[in-house]
Order: structure tokens, then C-alpha cells, then sequence
């Protein structure tokens, strides 16, 4: 039975390390608890937001201006998914602990280290095992999707996927300090705090200093709310995604780092000071990539763009024109951006939501 | 001291030499597998799909997880989750688990823990057929008549000093006491 022979990292599947995994998120009541209390609060974020839209839109059959301002990606899928994104920010980071955390409380992490993987593979087969618990909570706002799919609601898809790709990068973000948080802590409980700082910080962080001119603005640039913000606007940036891709590898890198119990506590903080270091570098580099696509229906933020400076331009062209007859230079501006949007073809609803129509 | 051999605990200094070399840390998990005392793993998981995870990452075959599974004596409790078990079984399931594996050394603290005479008995049974196979077994007793029972070998520990080692017969004749058994031994040593 036993050959004798010493069983190297390379010779371990993979397959029986992830179906472990994969057996663990699911078996345990975290993901189950989690999800029974997303349901509700998806399923009343959803009907308000749709009780709301529908409202607007009724009114917007009296207002062209107001009919080009309604959106279902602002109106439907941003409030359906917001209730999503406050789940996963309190919940989710206890689903996530439970892969390692528990482990550790009970031992088990003592063989799952002596097991002939590295403490990379390990820490990906939780990410793993965490990326199908976010597929699985995601399932009552795809719900909500298509159940406003078949209410005779329009969706854009590439405006749908770009928001549920944020949703993802944000919901492993919040995994990986997670796991982080368990490698780090001796117990589950000191974990959920550590993490909690994270998101919570992250919520507080947002209200007192965001709008702040300078440093304070930069630290709330910080924060992980911030992190949806484009994407809610219908906007894929390259820098972001990269950033948060390095923020995503980093936080796994130091969850590998602090995996190992054979390892010294200054062996551990100088690779991590190493970590910190990359992902610095990365980060900083990601803030210097400026491509980003406007995957909105009406491209918004691109006609914004063009329109600001349209507008600015003809602001200053009549003030030349006229002399120092006008007192506001921004006073023309609402005008033209009114023109420019009643131009444009843009999708809206009325009768409660269900009727698309269109207006041009 | 189990722990810092197998490289789950930091050790200040010293070294584990493999075949007369230096074995590092990162790599004794190759060539042996710690088995801790009081350990539950997976607790939510019952006995059988924990073995399964075992034989799998091992690749073992269906026959040799009936057999291990035999051994171990695991077959009443093989779809109970591994929290219901009592002490008895739990110890089994350790066993079981290090039985699947193939290392060439396999290092248990108190593997009789838990266990009544005649389990004993059986276990050590088992732990004999095992070490005939070639593999080398190092256990950590504070029950000195339960190693005496299964030990080939002894090392004696006392306030984290080594009183003595050696075969037992070795152990007689550097104390003196000719029929002496383990304790009396320790006694006299310590």
C-alpha cells in the first residue's frame, strides 16, 4: 500500500482539494443564514426600486427632459444591487472566515497545511470556494433581473454585466481580506472584527471625509465603497479594475504569507512587507491608466463629456460674442445639455414599468 | 517536540537530518505526517467524505480505503459527521486518516488516548502491521505500560531532557533493573 517513497507538492490534484472546499462553504450554515436574510432585503430594495421607477416614469410621459433622465440601470439595477452590496459587505466577510477560521479552531488547519500543497494552492482553492459562495448569493438579485426581464423591463447588457463584474470584483475583495483576517487571527471572532474594519471603515471613511479637498479626499478614494461608484455609473475602467485586481492579489498573497504555523512571526513580516510593497507599486501604477469604456445604452458619460465641453465652448464664444453683457458663463450650459439629451434615443418606462417605450 | 519535527511549530535552532541530510521546514511534509492530539477536522463532514478527501489527494484506491477503513474499525460510524463521534472513534478517524497517507514516517501524539484495553490492543495491532510494512512510526505515550505494549524503541523524556533510549532490553541494562518494565525504568532514570 505504501510506497515509501516521499509524495512531492506536485504530485497532489487538485480536484479533491477545491470539492473540499466547495463541500465546506456548502455544508455549513454561514452561506445558508446569509442567504435567507439577502432575500428579503433584495426582494424589498427590488419592488421599491421598481415601485419608484415606475412612478417616475409615468411622469417622465410629461416631460421629455425628465423621460431621457431615467434609466433602468440608475433606477432598477443600481438600488437592487445596492441592498446586495450592504449584505456582502456586513455577511459575506463571516461566509468567508468560516473557510479558515474554522480550521484553525479546530485544528484541521494543522493537517490541511501538512498536505502536499502550497499555501498558495490552499489559498486559491478558498478563493475559489469563495467566488461560488458569491455566485450562489448572487442568485436572489439574478432573480430580481429577470424577474424584471419578464415584467417587459429593458435591460442594456453590457450596462447589467459591467455592474454584477463590480459587484464580483467587490464581493472577492471583501473575500480575500477576509481570508486575510482568518490567516492572520488566531480565532474566527478576531477575524470578523479585523475584516468589519475593513468594510465598516471603509462606509465611515466615506461619510466624514469624501468631498474634502486634498488629503482627505485621496483617503477617501480609499475606501472600498468607492470602489462601485464607476461601475454604477456605467463606466469600465481599466485602472480600476487592475487596482482592485492588485488590491484582490495582495490580500492573497499576505493570507498565503500568514498560512504557514512553521513559519516565524519576523519571516512573516518581512515577506509581507513585501507584499504591501508590490501591491503598492501596482496600485500606483493602476492609477495612472486612464482608458475606460462607457458601456451605457446612451453612452452618458461620454455625450457628458463632449457636452461640458461643448457647452463650455459656446459659453465662452457668446461671452466673446456679446461682450461683458453676461454675467454667468455657466448660464447657457443646462440649455444645451437639455437639447443635446432630447437628441438622443433613450428607453423608459410607464404603466407601473412595464411598457417600454421610447422617446427621441 | 512532534510539531517542531513536523515544521508546524517555529523552532530557535536545530535541524531534522533525512537520510543524513538537512530536511527544511518546508519540505518535511514530504516525508512525514504529524497527527495532533484532540483534533476534530471538518466537523460538519461525515467520516466517510472526510477519508474520501484523504484517499483522493493521496490517490489511493477504493481497496485500500476499505481496508483502512476495516482496520481502524470506522465502518459503524463511516456516515456519521465527525462531531458525534466519541473520543474512541475520533482517535480512529486520526488513525485512519494517517493510515491513507505515504509518508515514510508517521509522527501521533497519544494515539491510545480515548481508547480502553482492548482497543488498545486492536490499534496496536494495527500499528504493528503498519510499521512491518516499512514504515517507521514515533509516537508521543505519557502511558508508559501502553508504549511498552506497541514501542520497538524508546526515547525518555523528563523536563525536556532526554533521560535515556534505546531498546528496552538497552534500557535494562544501563539501569540495572534486568526485568524491569518501562516504569520502573523511568523511575529509576528520572
Amino acid at each position: 500500500m505504501h510506497s515509501h517513497e516521499t509524495f512531492r507538492v506536485q504530485d497532489a490534484p487538485l480536484r479533491p482539494l477545491l470539492v473540499k472546499e466547495l463541500w465546506e462553504i456548502l455544508g455549513g450554515r454561514a452561506l445558508w443564514t446569509m442567504l435567507l436574510l439577502m432575500c428579503p432585503l433584495i426582494g424589498y430594495s427590488f419592488f421599491q426600486a421598481v415601485s419608484l421607477y415606475g412612478e417616475a416614469s409615468a411622469a417622465g410621459l410629461q416631460s421629455s427632459v425628465l423621460a431621457n433622465s431615467l434609466s433602468p440601470l440608475d433606477g432598477v439595477l443600481v438600488p437592487t444591487l445596492g441592498a446586495s452590496y450592504v449584505a456582502v459587505t456586513l455577511l459575506f466577510p463571516f461566509v468567508a472566515i468560516r473557510m479558515l477560521g474554522q480550521e484553525k479552531e479546530s485544528g484541521a488547519l494543522r493537517l490541511l497545511i501538512q498536505l502536499p500543497y502550497r499555501s498558495s494552492t490552499l489559498i486559491a482553492a478558498k478563493l475559489v470556494a469563495v467566488l461560488a459562495a458569491w455566485v450562489l448569493s448572487s442568485v436572489p438579485v439574478l432573480s430580481a433581473v429577470a424577474i424584471w426581464g419578464m415584467l417587459g423591463g429593458h435591460l442594456s447588457g453590457p450596462e447589467t454585466l459591467n455592474l454584477l463584474f463590480g459587484h464580483l470584483l467587490y464581493g472577492l475583495l471583501v473575500g480575500t481580506i477576509a481570508l486575510f483576517a482568518a490567516s492572520v487571527s488566531e480565532s474566527a471572532a478576531t477575524a470578523a472584527i479585523v475584516t468589519l474594519a475593513f468594510t465598516i471603515g471603509s462606509w465611515v471613511l466615506d461619510f466624514t471625509v469624501a468631498g474634502h479637498p486634498g488629503i482627505l479626499n485621496w483617503i477617501a478614494r480609499l475606501s472600498l465603497t468607492q470602489l462601485l461608484r464607476t461601475f454604477e455609473q456605467g463606466l469600465l475602467s481599466l485602472g480600476l479594475v487592475v487596482g482592485i485586481g492588485a488590491a484582490l492579489c495582495g490580500f492573497a498573497a499576505l493570507a498565503t504569507v500568514w498560512l504557514p504555523l512553521g513559519t516565524s512571526i519576523r519571516t512573516k513580516i518581512l515577506r509581507s512587507t513585501v507584499c504591501v510593497f508590490v501591491t503598492a507599486l501596482v496600485l500606483g501604477l493602476a492609477t495612472q491608466i486612464k482608458l475606460s469604456i462607457d458601456v451605457t445604452e446612451d453612452k452618458r458619460n461620454s455625450r457628458r463629456r463632449s457636452a461640458i465641453a461643448r457647452d463650455f465652448g459656446q459659453a465662452l464664444g457668446r461671452d466673446c460674442a456679446s461682450g461683458a453683457g453676461r454675467s454667468s458663463l455657466c448660464r447657457p450650459a443646462p440649455q444645451c445639455v437639455g437639447e443635446t439629451r432630447t437628441g438622443a434615443a433613450k428607453s423608459f418606462y410607464s404603466s407601473g414599468g412595464r411598457t417600454p417605450k421610447s422617446a427621441n | 517536540m512532534l510539531e517542531a519535527i513536523a515544521g508546524i511549530l517555529p523552532i530557535d535552532k536545530g535541524n531534522v537530518r533525512w537520510h543524513g541530510k538537512p530536511l527544511p521546514p518546508s519540505r518535511r511534509r514530504e516525508a512525514m505526517l504529524y497527527l495532533p492530539d484532540g483534533v476534530r477536522p471538518y466537523q460538519d463532514q461525515p467520516v466517510a467524505r472526510l477519508l474520501t478527501f484523504f484517499a483522493n489527494v493521496y490517490r489511493r484506491s477504493t481497496n485500500e480505503v476499505e481496508d483502512t477503513v476495516e482496520s481502524a474499525g470506522l465502518t459503524p460510524v463511516l456516515y456519521k459527521r465527525v462531531h458525534a463521534l466519541s473520543k474512541g472513534y475520533g482517535r480512529r478517524l486520526m488513525l485512519a486518516l494517517g493510515l491513507l497517507t505515504p509518508h515514510p514516517l508517521l509522527l501521533m501524539d497519544e494515539p491510545f488516548d480515548g481508547f480502553d484495553l482492548r482497543q488498545i490492543r486492536d490499534v496496536a495491532g494495527v500499528l504493528r502491521r503498519e510499521a512491518a510494512k516499512g514504515r517507521t512510526l514515533v509516537f508521543a505515550i505519557h502511558q508508559l505500560m501502553d508504549a511498552e505494549r506497541v514501542c520497538d524503541r524508546f526515547i525518555l523524556l523528563a523536563d525536556g531532557r532526554v533521560r535515556g533510549a534505546g531498546t528496552l532490553n538497552d534500557l535494562r541494562m544501563r539501569t540495572g533493573l534486568t526485568s524491569g518494565g518501562l516504569e520502573d525504568i523511568f523511575l529509576a532514570l528520572t
